[in-house]
């Protein structure tokens, strides 16, 4: 559930962010601090699988977009999630 | 710990920090860095020193489970067959094929004209000369020795002996041909024209030359076109050994009278 992967994927699905977005917006949705190497050796992995890409931007902080792939892997990702979730739950009752 | 978390940034490998760099200096400077994120930054940093850049083919065939497999069977496979071959080596049950490194088989032989001799009877006091093949093959046998019927060659003296005749910086000396016989390395003899069919003698005169690297080029010929034509052919195959002159190579002009003798010819044609 920590896979910073999966937090990047669901921060850039509601739209463009940079680095420092991303780390913010997870900080708000998840409650989870990634650390500035984990926020970028994540980025690195997603941009070289071809889920999200850069946009073009003058600034230094470089925006991410969320690709089709990205989007579909971050569904079948969820999905996961949420049978997990689902599973889990109805353990903890019987329990 | 802001100028800790920058040199932390800068343990990333360069290519990586080409690509990332200026985006990353600027989220450093954003965040209020703590000792956690420096070692968060020195961790990735490592791993990505030690983790190969990984290609979007790769990660599309790691995304998928028969993808991820194949490499493995493939590899695991490979070194079985490998340690089989080495396992039957060893006990002897495959036999290593000798290497066989050679020339191509020669093609067989081209079969020779058979040794020839001039006509004694065309020039009854000159030389009799032999055609310069083998007369004894290797398995010791004699071959037969076949006349060149009407034909005969004479070496007459010519007049400017000794002559040097200069054609730019080629240097050409008179010999007479005489002289050039210790030097034959391969002579053909001339033939007589088949298709000529007549019962007097005819003189041909040759003049060549021998070049630096032995071999013959007719200058000039005198006599009736198809007698002509056979001496020249047969006196542009002759093979000399180099000349000289003075410890230096040189070109030698000579000449021969080649005369075809339609009565001895003829007589053999019968």
């Amino acid at each position: 559930m920590t896979d910073p992967t999966v937090l990047i994927l669901a921060s850039l699905a509601e739209g463009d962010k940079h680095g420092y977005a991303i780390m913010e917006d997870i900080q708000t949705f998840a409650a989870i601090r990634l650390g500035p190497g984990t926020l970028y050796g994540a980025i690195t992995r997603l941009e070289k699988c071809g889920w999200i890409r850069a946009v073009n931007s003058d600034s230094r902080r470089q925006p991410y977009r969320l690709t089709a792939d990205g989007a579909a892997e971050l569904k079948k990702q969820l999905a996961l999630f949420g049978q997990i979730v689902r599973i889990g739950n109805r353990r903890v009752k019987e329990a | 710990m802001r100028t800790l978390i920058r040199w932390a940034a800068g343990c990333y490998p360069k290519a990586w920090r080409e690509r990332y760099g200026a985006e990353f200096d600027a989220l450093l400077e954003d965040v209020s860095p703590s000792l956690h994120d420096v070692c968060d930054v020195l961790r990735d940093a490592l791993r990505a020193r030690l983790t190969p850049p990984v290609e979007p083919w790769v990660a599309s065939l790691a995304a998928s489970s028969s993808g991820a497999r194949f490499p493995i069977i493939f590899s695991v496979g490979a070194h079985a067959l490998l340690l089989m071959l080495v396992a039957a080596t060893a006990v002897g049950y495959v036999t290593p094929m000798p290497l066989r490194i050679g020339m191509a088989p020669l093609p067989p032989p081209f079969p020779e004209p058979p040794p020839q001799v001039t006509d004694a009877r065309v020039f009854p006091t000159a030389f009799t000369l032999y055609s310069s093949l083998p007369l004894k093959p290797a398995d010791g046998n004699v071959l037969p020795l076949y006349v060149a019927a009407g034909v005969g060659i004479n070496f007459f003296p010519v007049p400017d002996i000794g002559a040097v005749y200069r054609q730019g910086n080629v240097e050409r000396r008179v010999w007479p041909g005489q002289a050039l016989e210790s030097f034959m390395v391969r002579r053909t003899l001339p033939e007589f024209p088949r298709a000529v069919d007549m019962r007097e003698a005819v003189s041909v005169f040759v003049e060549y030359v021998v070049r630096e690297d032995g071999s013959v080029k007719v200058l000039r010929t005198s006599g009736p076109t198809p007698f002509t034509d056979s001496a020249r052919s047969a006196v542009e195959q002759w093979v000399y050994r180099p000349l000289g002159y003075e410890n230096h190579r040189c070109e030698v002009l000579s000449r021969v009278e080649v005369r075809f003798d339609g009565k001895f010819a003829q007589s053999e044609l019968r």
